[in-house]
């Protein structure tokens, strides 16, 4: 079995733009949200703009939301109006505006928008992350934001209810490198979450499997193909996430240290789960379709298997062999 | 002097700080003799007049074969009522050695509970004599209520019969305390026990919370009606003869009265008298005109055995997780495996068990599965909800049978694309913290694959031979088995399976032995992953018998 191939066809079942309608649908309502925003903050808003996976172009196909970073100005809120009174508003608008057609709920730097499902079942789900200008009419000059912590993760911002950051260049950070990669960090980083999903309530965030992703290319030989490109990617986070001192900086804001949203037990979960795939994986290639599932609804079919013709003899259904029923 | 009684002899006088008072002789059973055992602390030695059973050194029924006698110790703890010491000692086949450990054991027990006068932590019963009461034995379980007794409060209680057996080699009646009644007959409070249980035919007895132990010395219970007589309220005696005489009818009958008191601030323990109808111990005499009700002291209490039958104590002795055993669960398929789950399950402290299968019971099913011949052909889910009711008093089965483990199945199967009737099985899925799919029905697997369900769901089957038994337990578990049994990764013999004479349909080979060994394995895993706060992964068991036996955990 070729692992590279079957890997390139994981990332081929689970390209976005697979799913044409339902991304059209989340740009449509994103759009939506980010006029009824600017409408109702007027000039105290800058333009809401999108910061997630699929402005990184990173996003996969089986679990996709929009992040809306919404820039406010620094006095939006009168000149000593605070970040929770920031997220709070925001919060307030939309609960107002969705609470009908959505589930409204406080996250922790965001407030999440879950549609409904609508009449063929595509459930729509944009995160609005509020954010501040450090002074007022700062943001123009240096994309700076404070966003309100609602409530804590980790250890992450544990002192603090706010995190200050850059979104722009998070988002740059992985836009620059995968160019410069010739796309095998997108590729490494859409593994990783089709990986992840396959996991119930995986506590590592997209964020995080971006910056550790960079961090393994960075200080590893990265050669060969696909897989050997990928294995050296799992290979580090099995021998350093653990690492006392491991340290992923937001690129946003250096003093922000996304290893912190993962606690002791978080860290060696994933350093195990590194360890183990790699190990089924050695023992046995196929176990890479349990690790790096297609996208059931976008297989492509193998041309040569099971089909009338084949070998010119009769066609075999494959026999059942997993029991547990008695018959 | 026989050899033994020699070696006795010379064995004890070589113990220091043991005297020989009387020499050790040959009764007609048992070896008796005297002696004086010194510990520092003691002011003067104590003397025990000891017997040496035929058995020595081996133990007999669990007890040992040696007794140390001192009647003026039954003031203290761990004296048996005959005033015999109560030691366990290490096992030796050699009598010198055995004697050796035995006395060290009596010096301990002095230094312990004579001398420093320990009391235990944990609660030791009161010494009931086991006698029959008439022609059998009776025993009552009880279990903890959500109710608060008061001293000397009193009423009526239900009781059921739940089997006649034999106590060693006499009768014996067991039964299980019902419902608990005020003077006046109103409810006071229920016991809980599966709703079998429950459904039983009900008698009548007497209860009364007297707080204090019916015993003296927090040890021995009392043996005649005189020693109640501080306890016993006047409005209780006379509730006891305005009781026989509303049971006259049934004058010779039984009537237990069960008797509570505190073992601790919490918790009570009730012990059973058993009162004959038109025989109470009570009489009347006139008192200024007035007829007044007494204890008759002279009567002797005949008391039953009691058992505290209260979940802590039913699975003191060991069970799963509490994240699992709290957990309602469901389980589909009950099988091979799924039988197996589902009693292991029970027997390890869940209650809260749900089934579906819409298969039935066959005979050739019983040979590795958790049924019994004896009910023939019916459903499983029938059968196995009866079973459980027999095992645990606590077992609440709340929905499965055959009716609904067919709507699952056809619901499921060919609504999958009903937004509503989706939704509507995932609540009810959801309403499940455990979901164990032992089905092995790759349709279901698949179906169950497709919903948004947040109850922990397990998926367990097996290879021909049980050569793998294969769980999964995470979101990809529809491909994980698939790719297991895609012919490429797990190894196991496809050709050599077991053809049901008169059915087409092969099944896989494997006893009771070799499937239970692997699943008992993997619950173990399971429970380890819950006792440690893990996250649940994928994972295959091998067993590799190529030399001495081993099962391989792998984990995905």
């Amino acid at each position: 079995m070729d692992k590279s191939l079957h890997l390139e066809t994981v990332i081929r079942t689970h390209q976005i733009t697979k799913e044409k309608q339902l991304l059209e649908k989340h740009i449509q309502k994103k759009n939506e949200v980010k006029e009824a925003l600017q409408e109702n903050f007027g000039c105290n808003i800058y333009s809401p703009f999108n910061s997630g996976s699929y402005a990184k172009n990173t996003a996969i196909n089986t679990k996709f939301d929009f992040d809306l970073v919404s820039p406010f100005k620094r006095n939006a809120f009168g000149s000593n109006g605070t970040l929770k009174e920031m997220y709070e508003a925001v919060y307030d608008f939309l609960f107002d505006k969705y609470k009908i057609e959505a589930e409204v709920k406080k996250q922790k730097v965001s407030i999440g928008l879950e549609f409904y499902p609508d009449s063929v079942g595509d459930r729509i789900k944009i995160d609005v992350v509020p954010g501040r200008e450090f002074n007022q009419d700062q943001y123009k000059d240096d994309e700076n934001l404070n966003l309100y912590v609602y409530y804590k993760y980790g250890n992450f911002a544990a002192d603090s209810e706010r995190i200050k950051t850059n979104v722009q260049m998070q988002i740059n950070n992985i836009k620059d490198r995968a160019d410069k990669e010739k796309d095998s960090i997108r590729k490494i980083i859409r593994l990783l979450k089709v990986w992840k999903n396959t996991k119930y309530n995986y506590p590592t965030k997209s964020f995080f499997i971006e910056l550790i992703t960079i961090k393994a290319i960075d200080n590893s030989d990265i050669t060969g193909k696909l897989w050997d490109k990928l294995k050296t990617v799992l290979e580090y986070i099995r021998d350093h996430v653990n690492n006392e001192g491991f340290t992923l900086k937001d690129p946003g804001n250096s003093s922000n240290d996304l290893a912190d949203t993962l606690t002791d037990n978080d860290k060696q979960q994933l350093a195990n789960d590194m360890k183990n795939m790699l190990e089924r994986i050695e023992e046995n290639d196929e176990n890479i379709k349990t690790y790096f599932p297609e996208n059931p609804k976008f297989k492509e079919e193998d041309k040569n298997k099971n089909k009338y013709g084949t070998n010119g003899g009769m066609p075999i259904p494959p026999p059942k062999l997993n029991f547990g029923l008695e018959k | 002097m026989s050899d033994r009684v020699r070696e006795i002899n010379t064995k004890i006088e070589s113990i220091p700080d043991v005297k020989l008072v009387k020499p050790f002789e040959q009764g007609e059973f048992d070896i008796n003799g005297s002696i004086f055992i010194f510990i520092e602390g003691l002011e003067q030695p104590l003397k025990f007049d000891v017997s040496i059973l035929p058995q020595y050194p081996f133990r007999s029924h669990n007890t040992e074969t040696i007794k140390f006698y001192n009647e003026e110790l039954l003031e203290y703890k761990h004296i048996m009522g005959n005033g015999s010491i109560c030691i366990h000692t290490a096992h030796s086949p050699m009598l010198s050695e055995k004697l050796d450990y035995d006395i060290a054991s009596v010096k301990s027990w002095i230094r312990k509970y004579y001398i420093n006068k320990d009391i235990d932590i944990h609660y030791e019963h009161l010494i009931v004599p086991q006698k029959p009461y008439k022609d059998r034995h009776y025993a009552f379980f009880f279990n903890e209520v959500d109710y608060i007794f008061t001293k000397n409060q009193f009423g009526f209680v239900d009781y059921s019969i739940i089997n006649n057996g034999i106590f060693y080699i006499e009768k014996i009646t067991s039964n299980i305390l019902q419902t608990y009644y005020d003077r006046n007959k109103k409810l006071l409070t229920d016991v809980k026990w599966n709703f079998q249980l429950k459904a039983l035919n009900k008698s009548s007895g007497l209860f009364i919370f007297i707080k204090e132990a019916p015993s003296h010395n927090h040890r021995w219970v009392f043996n005649n009606w005189d020693e109640f007589a501080a306890l016993l309220p006047q409005n209780f005696l006379n509730f006891l003869h305005t009781t026989q005489e509303s049971y006259q009818k049934d004058t010779g009958k039984q009537l237990p009265l069960f008797v509570g008191y505190n073992i601790s601030e919490t918790e009570i323990h009730w012990q059973v008298v058993m009162l004959e109808i038109g025989n109470f111990p009570i009489y009347g005499e006139r008192v200024n005109k007035q007829w007044l009700t007494f204890l008759d002291g002279s009567k002797a209490v005949f008391w039953a055995m009691t058992r505290n039958c209260s979940y802590k104590y039913f699975f003191g002795r060991g069970r799963l997780n509490e994240k699992i055993t709290n957990g309602k669960i469901l389980i589909i398929g009950i099988g091979a495996i799924g039988s197996v789950v589902a009693k292991t399950l029970l027997r390890s402290g869940c209650t809260k068990i749900d089934f579906i299968d819409f298969d039935v019971k066959e005979p050739e099913n019983v040979c590795r599965s958790e049924y019994n011949f004896f009910s023939g052909i019916t459903n499983k889910t029938d059968d196995l909800i009866n079973q459980f009711c027999l095992i645990s008093p606590f077992f609440e089965p709340t929905i499965g049978g055959y009716n609904y483990s067919e709507a699952f199945d056809f619901l499921l199967k060919s609504h999958l694309t009903d937004t509503t009737i989706k939704s509507d099985i995932e609540k009810r899925l959801n309403e499940y913290d455990l979901v164990f799919d032992c089905s092995a029905d790759n349709d279901l697997l698949y179906a169950l694959s497709q919903l948004n369900i947040n109850s922990t769901l397990l998926n367990l089957s097996i290879s021909n031979h049980a050569k793998q038994l294969v769980c999964a337990s995470e979101r990809n578990r529809y491909e994980f088995i698939t790719t297991q049994f895609n012919g490429s990764v797990l190894k196991f013999d496809i050709d050599d399976l077991y053809n049901p004479t008169g059915c087409w349909s092969p099944t896989f080979k494997a006893s009771y032995n070799d499937i239970n060994a692997l699943v008992q394995f993997a619950i173990k895993h399971i429970n380890l992953r819950f006792e440690r706060d893990k996250a649940l992964r994928n994972f295959v068991i091998e067993n590799d018998d190529s030399d001495c036996l081993t099962f391989k955990p792998k984990e995905f």
